[in-house]
């Protein structure tokens, strides 16, 4: 919901999480595309019924994860063979065994670093940023599900309608965001 | 189907296995050297091996009552059955008993008591590494491990035939035990893999190798449970356990493995930094004279599980997790082939009188050759000869335990 051009939204709230995940298997049924589904706690069996791909999120974060790992790996050879080479403890100038700890931790930390940016940037998310919600009720005991009208006809918003009224939504409002 | 039947090509197969397995022990018994070295670890090896991965199954049974985790409980018999070899592990370890009193094998230098006398280390050591401790240790303790673990399944199939009360008095009684379990197997097993294993070098010690040893264990008790889960699937049983259940052990698997190298690495480090002459001896014989084991242990048990086991979707696809599984069960018996034959080839070459280590290779010392493997499948064949055994006396599916609706509709996202 964190698009910058505004949109209009089509919603209906449900008392009931068992209502709602009805009420997307006859919109499913219908062929109404749905634009955003929300609830106040995750639900079970939602992601299947959406069809949501699988997040790319975790790759991402292998690629910062190795990152992290080649960053502080070659890092610390560099310093500790060429750049400022000092011996510690007897020990040689190369000294792998030393180095892993870090590595880890570099590594841990490019791949959580790196995903919650990623995870904020593809959500349009960021500190300060308020993003308006349909309804107050959705953050508390209603599940709601937003079509986007944008460029919609008369008829498919009737559509809509009809399909929030007749799968029991207790309220139906429009909004633009 | 719930009741598993134990078919007569399974039989005829584990049956096969031991028969080879005791082919292998006998021909490395006759081949060996004058003290049996190599027939005797392998013995050694083989039933500490199968020993620990059924108390760590036990273990992560308990572990798993006492969380109040729901989700393993339709495919627990499994975990019931395999824990019922710690009688059968009992009596494996009675010849090793026998052998410290009688002297028919050479394992253990603390056992050389001229040595242990002109010795001041293994002095010190005299109070824990004795054949007492030894001899009492092992049979009470993993007496009483066995009685737990009869105990708890005694009461989990007493669950099945009274029906569930509304009292749950038997999966109370579960939870007493296996709280008694855990802080009693807790502490006891690091005892009994020092006396076991560790003190094969016994000059060495590591305040990590109880971790260590006991992270291999359960990994390979993971593996093991992964592929009987698969294999009893694809023969049309357990119906409810599916890629949800797959997935979770799968991280357990992954993560553990994880934890494994980290142990691995921590105690590598440890020593590597301090640099006691004491304690480095261990890692030095085993870079210098084992490379392939302790490098490719490394690559087998970390490496190949990390790249392979780290997407989501491969923990339900059974074929990627019956070759993981699979590799990671071998790999964990490689890793306690490690912990125990360069010790106790060092002990045997000292009493045969060959003063100090030399290069080159000694045949089913450096890495496994045909007769430990050979001894390994025998051991695999009782094991799962009992564990199978064990399965069919039982309902696969403990129809009233509380937490199972939750275990039939258990989900990972």
């Amino acid at each position: 919901m964190s698009q910058n051009k505004s949109k209009e939204v089509l919603f209906g709230l449900y008392d009931d999480e068992t209502d709602l995940m009805d009420a997307i298997r006859v919109a499913n049924k219908e062929h109404l595309e749905i634009d955003e589904v929300f609830t106040p706690f995750p639900v079970h069996g939602l992601d299947h019924l959406l069809h949501f791909e699988e997040s790319r999120l975790h790759i991402a974060g292998f690629v910062y994860g190795a990152m992290g790992t080649l960053t502080a790996f070659l890092f610390m050879s560099w310093v500790f063979t060429r750049d400022w080479p000092i011996i510690f403890g007897g020990k040689p100038y190369w000294s792998v065994p030393a180095f892993i700890p870090i590595t880890f931790e570099l590594t841990v930390l490019f791949c959580a670093i790196g995903m919650v940016v990623s995870y904020y940037t593809v959500n349009g998310l960021a500190p300060g940023i308020t993003i308006p919600t349909l309804h107050d009720r959705i953050t508390d005991d209603k599940f709601c599900i937003a079509f986007n009208t944008n460029g919609a006809s008369a008829q498919d918003i009737g559509n809509m309608k009809d399909f929030l009224s007749k799968t029991g939504a207790s309220l139906i409002d429009s909004k633009v965001v | 189907m719930n009741q598993f039947k134990f078919e007569g090509r399974q039989k005829s197969l584990f049956i096969g296995m031991m028969i080879v397995g005791l082919i292998c022990m006998g021909l490395t018994f006759v081949s060996d050297d004058a003290l049996h070295t190599r027939f005797w670890t392998n013995y050694l090896h083989n039933t500490v091996f199968f020993l620990g991965i059924s108390f760590v199954l036990m273990f992560a049974y308990c572990a798993f009552t006492l969380a109040y985790a729901g989700w393993f409980v339709n495919f627990k018999r499994i975990w019931e059955a395999y824990s019922q070899f710690l009688i059968v592990g009992l009596i494996l370890m009675l010849p090793l008993i026998g052998g410290l009193w009688m002297d028919y094998h050479h394992l253990y230098h603390w056992n050389i008591l001229e040595d242990v006398a002109n010795d001041p280390v293994l002095l010190g050591k005299s109070g824990f590494l004795n054949k007492w401790w030894y001899t009492l240790g092992t049979l009470i303790i993993v007496g009483v491990w066995y009685l737990c673990a009869r105990t708890i399944r005694g009461y989990s199939i007493a669950e099945d035939n009274n029906g569930g009360d509304t009292s749950y008095s038997e999966y109370v009684s579960i939870k007493k035990w296996a709280g008694f379990f855990m802080f009693f197997g807790a502490f006891t097993s690091a005892a009994m893999i020092w006396q076991w294993v560790m003190s094969l070098d016994a000059h060495w010690y590591s305040t990590m190798f109880a971790w260590y040893s006991t992270a291999s264990f359960l990994v390979a008790g993971l593996s093991l449970t992964i592929v009987t889960i698969i294999f009893l699937k694809d023969k049309g049983y357990l119906e409810t356990v599916d890629g949800n259940h797959l997935h979770d052990i799968g991280k357990y698997l992954f993560g553990f493995s994880i934890f494994w190298a980290y142990l691995w690495f921590d105690q590598y480090m440890l020593i590597w930094y301090a640099n006691n002459g004491e304690e480095t001896v261990y890692f030095q014989t085993r870079i210098q004279q084992y490379p392939v084991l302790f490098y490719g242990n490394l690559l087998i048990n970390f490496v190949m599980p990390f790249f392979v086991l780290m997407r989501n979707s491969v923990k339900r696809k059974h074929g990627i997790m019956m070759f993981a599984a699979i590799i990671l069960f071998f790999g964990h018996w490689w890793d306690v082939f490690m912990m125990i034959k360069p010790g106790a080839l060092h002990t045997a070459h000292e009493a045969l009188g060959h003063h100090g280590d030399h290069g080159g290779s000694t045949p089913g010392f450096t890495i496994p050759g045909l007769l430990e493997i050979g001894t390994f499948m025998g051991f695999l064949g009782l094991y799962l000869y009992l564990g199978f055994n064990q399965l069919t006396k039982a309902s696969l599916m403990p129809k009233n335990d509380p937490y199972i609706q939750e275990a039939m509709h258990h989900e990972v996202i």
